[in-house]
């Protein structure tokens, strides 16, 4: 977690010193970190929270320069995020409460539970083909549409269903020997 | 569109943009707006009229500047996403406390008789007023500084803010009045900056939302 927190730190640090690329980098992190804390809310692959992921970064594109360097960047992002998050629930006459969790929760991955899980998990994964590894792990894991993920595997949406279709079975199988 | 084709037209239009220090744009854009308020109301009102300021006029401007360090301070946290408020509500709540402190030994001290005049003064009824008068200019600059930046808790920084161009209003108004009690001040000032917190938040739940 902390990697991932200087990674994005240092990304953000160059985007402000005006490298685009890093700025591209930043925000495309992001958007994975971003897609999955408003899936948990909002379920998973909805057009909400697809919106929600571009008003987002958008935002935090626009008030880049109210980032403290000082400062952790995670918080700063989580707290836009969560802003976000209110404000659609606001807009949608949604009464929802939002717990005012701990910034970490938009970029955790490692408490000891879910470690030991990903490890399982990174163990299944490796027994497939590389495609449908990536392609599993863009749908199920971080949320995309299969839409996206098959554009970022250059396959067409029909291949990427039949795929993921498949490399499921396989997981099935070897699962339950 | 798509999420990474904004991206890609966002990061296409990314210039260095160098961090700034936020309490001295705050800071000036207050001291601008109330150079022009008193450019209007000198005329009006004509000059202060603390020509020799006392160990009074001492205490109670003390007062509304350390409240209005407090609330520059806690505007410029909470104008940034995920920003808190931290020590400035400490600064202030230990502002009042000894304000208090000193209002209750003037009290004591107090003949049976004098205990309404030091609480009430001879201006109890217009002091809160003119301070959210005076306050006005502060106003306006703390709000044009926040919608400028991103406060993720709009009321809490409308707040602020109000608190802050209250304290201002106070510091301001403080150069014309004429009381001269711990009691009066402590009353009547903190009475006029709190209401300034109350109607800032109400504002700020609507013209702070971006």
């Amino acid at each position: 977690m902390t990697d991932i927190e200087s990674a994005l730190k240092e990304m953000m640090l160059r985007g402000l010193a005006g490298d685009a690329n890093a700025h591209a980098r930043l925000l495309g992190a992001l958007s994975g970190h971003l897609r999955a804390y408003f899936a948990r809310r909002l379920g998973p692959g909805t057009a909400e929270a697809e919106d929600l992921v571009q008003e987002t970064l958008l935002a935090i594109h626009l008030k880049r320069d109210t980032y403290d360097p000082r400062q952790p960047f995670t918080p700063w992002a989580y707290a836009i995020g969560r802003y976000k998050l209110l404000d659609h629930f606001r807009r949608t006459g949604v009464r929802r409460a939002v717990p005012l969790e701990d910034a970490g929760v938009l970029i955790a991955t490692d408490s000891a539970e879910e470690g030991a899980t990903r490890r399982d998990l990174a163990q299944l994964l490796d027994a497939l083909p590389a495609r449908q590894r990536a392609l599993i792990a863009d749908v199920k894991l971080t949320g995309y549409s299969i839409e996206e993920a098959a554009r970022r595997q250059g396959m067409t949406p029909g291949a990427a269903k039949v795929a993921i279709h498949r490399a499921l079975r396989r997981l099935a199988r070897k699962v339950s020997s | 569109m798509r999420t990474e084709e904004l991206i890609r037209t966002l990061a296409a239009d990314a210039p260095a943009a160098p961090p700034r220090p936020l309490a001295p744009r705050l800071a000036v854009a207050t001291a601008v707006a109330l150079a022009l308020w008193l450019a209007v109301m000198i005329p009006t009102y004509g000059m202060p009229a603390q020509a020799a300021p006392h160990g009074w006029f001492w205490m109670k401007n003390a007062y509304s500047v350390v409240l209005a360090i407090a609330g520059l301070v806690a505007v410029t946290r909470l104008a940034r996403p995920g920003g808190r408020i931290g020590w400035p509500i400490w600064l202030a709540l230990a502002a009042i406390a000894c304000l208090a402190a000193m209002a209750a030994r003037e009290s004591m001290m107090a003949a049976p008789g004098q205990m309404a005049p030091l609480w009430l003064g001879s201006t109890w009824r217009v002091c809160a007023a003119r301070i959210m008068l005076f306050s006005i200019p502060t106003f306006i600059a703390a709000f044009w500084f926040l919608r400028r930046m991103a406060p993720t808790r709009p009321a809490l920084a409308g707040a602020a803010a109000g608190f802050f161009a209250g304290a201002v209003g106070a510091a301001t108004y403080g150069l014309y009045c004429q009381e001269s009690a711990a009691a009066f001040v402590v009353a009547w000032y903190t009475l006029g900056i709190a209401i300034c917190a109350l109607i800032g938040a109400g504002v700020g739940r609507w013209l702070l939302r971006w």
